[in-house]
This record gives C-alpha cells, sequence and structure tokens, in this order.
C-alpha cells in the first residue's frame, strides 16, 4: 500500500476530527450569530422587506455572513499545527511512514472542505430568511477567505504555538495600520502595502457574495497572499524541527 | 540467548550498520541567547540484529539523541543517518517503531482507534488492521480497555498502548524511550519478553532507560552518556567482562556456614545465612564456591552487589562530574 494512499485514507479520521473539534462549535456559533442580529431585525423590519438586494436586511446579512466566514477560518486553522507540536502528538504520528508536509497540507484542504460544509449548512438556513441570498457565491467568497486567511493562520501555526492569538492580531492589525497609513503617501503608506489586503474584504464580499462577481485583481491579491504564506508554512515545515 | 550478536569490537566494526551518530551536537538557544549544550561530539554506531540500550541520569540528553535520530531535531553538528539516509528520509520510507517517554495521544480517542488511526498511517491496509490492532492488544493485554478514552486510561495502561502502537507494524527499527516506566512487575516482566520475542538478526533496538538492570538483561551494549557526552560503550555479555577488582557478591548459604570463613576469610555475615565477600575476578569467585561446595556447604544464591553495567555506569558517570 503506498504511503500517499493510506495518507488519503486517513483524511476521513482528519474530517472526523473537524466535525468534532471545530465544526459543531463554528455551526453553533453561526447560528448564534444569525440568529442574535438577523432575527430581532426581520421582526423589526418586516413591514419594509421587499425581494432582492434593496432588502435592508441585505446589507446586513452580508456583514452577519464575511464575519462567520472569518470566525470560521480562524477556529478552522487554530492550532492546525502547532496543537500537535505543543502537545506531543507529532511523536507517534511521524515515527509512522508520514511525510509532515503532506500529513498538513492534507489537513488544511480537509478542513477547508469542512467549513464549506458547515458554510453550506449556515447559508442554507440564511436563504429561508433571504431568498435572494445565494449559496453558491457565498462558498465561492469562503473558499477565497479560507485560502487568504486560513493560509496565513497556517504559516503562524507552524510559527508559533500562539497562532490563533496571532492570527487575530496580524488581521486586525492590518485593518487598524491600514486604515491609519494606507491613505498617506509616505513611506509608511508603501510598508503597510506589505501586509495581508484585508482592506479588500469589505468589497470582495459585497461584490462575490452579492453578485458572484469581484474584481480580479482583488481576487488574486486576497488568494496569493494567503497562498504564499500557505507555502511558506510548508517549507517551514520541511526544514525545521517538529520539536521544540 | 541464542542469535545474538558477538559482543567483540571486531564484530561491530564489520556488521551491516543501521543507525549512525556522527559528530553530533545540539544547542539549545533560548530568546534572550542563552544557549545549552544538551549533546557535544556524540558518535556511535549500531548495527542489524543488535539491542542498544543508552542509559544516562536524568538530563544527559538521551531523549534529545532520540529525537535527532527520529528527525524532530536538527543537529546543530555532525550528523545521524538510518540505513545510509537522513531520518525523516528513511523514516517517511520505512517508518519506525517508536515509544517515546511521554506517551502523548489526543485524550479524547478511544484506545483501539487510536491504534486503527495509527495503523492507518502506517500504510497497514484496510483488511489488515482489525487483525494487527487486535493482534497488539492482545500482546499488551489492553483488551478491556480498548473501548477506554485515553485520558481514562491508567499511567500503565497507557504506557500499554503507547507500547501497542510502536508494535503495529513488522519494523526494522525499533525506539523505545524509558519503556517500562509505569509498569507493573508482571507487565515489566513480559515487555522483557516480548523484546526478546522480538529479537531477530535483521532488526534494530534501541532502549533508553534508567533501570540498569533491564538493560542489562535485554541490551547486547549499553551506551552511557552524561551530560550529552558518550561517557563509554559497555557490552553486558559477562563472557567479555573483565575481572573487576574487589567486586563484592552476596552469597546466601542453605548450610555449611561454618566452612565461610575458611574460604572466605573476610566474609562479613549479613544475617540470615547471608555473607558479603570481596573477590578479584569471576575466576576466583568460581573457584572459592567450588570449594566451599567441596566442603558440603549448600550455595542458596550468590548475587553482584553490583552489575557489571551498574558498576561501569557509576565509573563513567563520576568520572564525567
Amino acid at each position: 500500500m503506498s504511503r500517499v494512499s493510506s495518507l488519503a485514507r486517513y483524511s476521513l479520521w482528519q474530517f472526523r476530527d473537524f466535525v468534532v473539534e471545530r465544526g459543531v462549535a463554528i455551526l453553533i456559533i453561526g447560528c448564534l450569530y444569525n440568529y442574535v442580529l438577523m432575527a430581532p431585525l426581520r421582526g423589526a423590519l418586516a413591514s419594509q422587506i421587499v425581494p432582492g438586494r434593496a432588502n435592508p436586511m441585505w446589507g446586513i446579512a452580508l456583514q452577519v455572513a464575511s464575519t462567520v466566514v472569518s470566525l470560521s477560518v480562524l477556529i478552522a486553522v487554530n492550532g492546525i499545527v502547532s496543537t500537535d507540536r505543543k502537545l506531543g502528538y507529532y511523536r507517534f504520528l511521524f515515527s509512522k511512514p508520514v511525510n509532515p508536509v503532506l500529513y498538513y497540507t492534507q489537513t488544511f484542504f480537509v478542513y477547508m472542505v469542512g467549513v464549506l460544509a458547515s458554510m453550506l449548512v449556515l447559508s442554507s438556513l440564511l436563504r429561508t430568511i433571504l431568498p435572494t441570498f445565494s449559496i453558491l457565491n457565498f462558498l465561492l467568497y469562503t473558499a477565497l477567505i479560507y485560502v487568504a486567511m486560513g493560509g496565513i493562520g497556517f504559516f503562524l501555526s507552524v510559527a508559533t504555538h500562539y497562532d490563533w492569538l496571532s492570527l487575530a492580531v496580524v488581521w486586525l492589525g492590518s485593518r487598524v495600520l491600514r486604515s491609519l497609513y494606507g491613505p498617506k503617501n509616505d513611506w509608511r503608506s508603501k510598508l503597510v502595502e506589505l501586509l495581508p489586503p484585508v482592506h479588500k474584504l469589505d468589497d470582495v464580499a459585497n461584490t462575490l457574495i452579492g453578485t458572484g462577481t469581484a474584481h480580479a485583481t482583488d481576487v488574486l491579491w486576497l488568494f496569493g497572499y494567503g497562498a504564499l504564506f500557505f507555502a511558506l508554512g510548508l517549507v517551514a515545515l520541511r526544514w525545521g524541527s517538529l520539536a521544540d | 540467548m541464542a542469535g545474538l550478536p558477538p559482543t567483540d569490537d571486531a564484530y561491530y566494526r564489520t556488521a551491516a550498520l543501521v543507525i549512525e551518530f556522527r559528530n553530533v551536537g545540539k544547542i539549545y538557544k533560548s530568546l534572550l541567547g542563552n544557549s545549552v549544550k544538551a549533546v557535544e561530539e556524540f558518535s556511535l554506531t549500531v548495527v542489524d540484529g543488535e539491542i542498544l540500550g543508552i542509559a544516562g541520569p536524568n538530563g544527559a540528553g538521551k531523549t534529545t539523541l532520540i529525537a535527532m535520530m527520529l528527525g524532530y531535531l536538527r543537529p546543530t553538528t555532525g550528523a545521524v543517518e538510518i540505513n545510509g539516509l537522513p531520518p525523516r528520509q528513511y523514516i517517511e520510507r520505512n517508518g519506525i517503531g517508536y515509544l517515546s517517554e511521554l506517551i502523548a495521544i489526543n485524550p479524547k480517542w478511544r484506545a483501539e482507534t487510536a491504534l486503527v488511526r495509527f495503523a492507518t498511517l502506517a500504510g497497514i491496509s484496510r483488511s489488515e488492521i482489525r487483525q494487527r490492532v487486535g493482534y497488539v492488544i492482545d500482546l499488551l493485554g489492553l483488551d478491556e480497555h480498548r473501548n477506554k478514552k485515553v485520558k481514562a486510561l491508567s499511567k500503565g495502561n497507557l504506557q500499554r498502548l503507547g507500547l501497542a502502537q510502536a508494535f503495529l507494524r513488522d519494523e526494522q527499527i525499533l525506539v523505545l524511550d524509558e519503556p517500562t516506566h509505569g509498569l507493573d512487575p508482571v507487565w515489566t516482566q513480559r515487555f522483557r519478553d516480548v523484546v526478546e520475542e522480538l529479537r531477530r538478526p535483521d532488526r534494530t533496538i534501541l532502549i533508553a532507560s534508567h533501570n540498569l538492570d533491564e538493560l542489562q538483561r535485554l541490551a547486547d551494549r549499553v551506551a552511557i552518556i552524561d551530560r550529552g557526552r558518550l561517557q563509554r560503550v559497555v557490552s553486558t555479555g559477562y563472557e567479555n567482562t573483565a575481572p573487576v577488582a574487589g567486586t563484592r557478591y552476596r552469597v546466601t548459604l542453605a548450610s555449611g556456614h561454618e566452612f565461610i570463613r575458611a574460604v572466605f576469610p573476610q566474609a562479613e555475615d549479613a544475617g540470615r545465612g547471608e555473607y558479603d565477600v570481596t573477590v578479584r575476578s569471576i575466576k576466583d569467585l568460581n573457584a572459592a564456591l567450588a570449594d566451599l561446595i567441596s566442603r558440603g556447604a549448600l550455595i542458596a544464591s550468590v548475587v553482584p552487589e553490583r552489575s557489571v553495567l551498574e558498576q561501569q555506569f557509576r565509573e563513567a558517570v563520576g568520572e564525567s562530574q
């Protein structure tokens, strides 16, 4: 039996781990967030509900949906590598004929499938309130954010033991620094250009979830940035030490 | 103990090399710039069919050496090779049976599920997994614990689960770090029997342990390390043991107590028919015991105060300090 096929068989266990350890949490948080924000508004704005994007709930739904995606990705990639290293699980895992780079690449994509499945459930629920909400567009947006944000999270999980915290700091810090220095035309504005392109998220969320289209450059920026960090994480995994 | 590798140096120079540590060093550096030398200029070869023990006091560098041997840590200097390959390359191709000192298995997994997962990763085919998992569960007596969560297992049962996952596949190399830690006497003895059963000419076994008695019984050679350095390599076979001057033995007599001072003039009475005697060599000991028997004494037991390995260990660790 080839090493690749045995690793592929292990993906079912990884998916089960995702469901038990992360998927349930994502669904609960997603449902609560949707319910807490959307249900009262639905009652309050009942008289103004119109079909399509003119519906005043549409903007709120977009905001809720994009926030739930970001939270889900944060939950999904939290500890994706660092937990095994912190708790020593790597010792038995990688005494087997398994390449850690392939193992964690597979984990990353299995968790991506898990996040997409969770978002499918949540967006199906949202669609009962907003029938024009496109599940397909939402899943495209989820996949993009998973690569963009998850790629950075993956790198941080290889590089540090405090990955969820550092990812939150990087993500929020980039937003703050870009809003502070981005518009200025000096060395600081050039420097913040190197930070994750979080400023493109709102536009991409609006257009991609709303219409299924988005500026190609924005999508490429987000995708490329995440993919680059994901690749850097794999390189660090290959050349670094699994033990501390 | 038939089939053991000979203990002479010539054998180890010519036998098929399996693991090689070449001038390996490891320095840990903290963020503040402090550095600690965990291993220094460590060179050692391990050959096919050998059981090598690694002994050393706490913090001697045993676990760091094993982590470098498995490719979990990169040496700061030197290199480790397994069958001529860098460790990770070898393990990713072939796998290795490994028991770590700390048994780290997800506490939420059930014992049997954990073994099925490890068996899947080890490349055991779907059709063989149940049979192989069943075999190691029987071997390590885990049947009544198979459905328990890992967090519910006692220290001894967890240790046995760790051993079970190391024995899942028929590996060429086994690395066992403190294998009997937490095991009761029954399972400690059972473990020794299992290791003897696992011994074969094309398999290499490394055992790191504090338990010198265990290494004396199981290993062909024992590498004694202290403060990250290889102090000496000791053959555990008695046939090549150079006479150690002034070795003390406790001789227990069932009868013939009156003859003891005629044979061992300096014998010290330890009570209950036991006497502490000092001899210059095993040859002298045997001659004296033969004399004692010929006078009509019945000897119940002769036990060295310290094993050859223990004496060597004390000397090696004492010298390094």
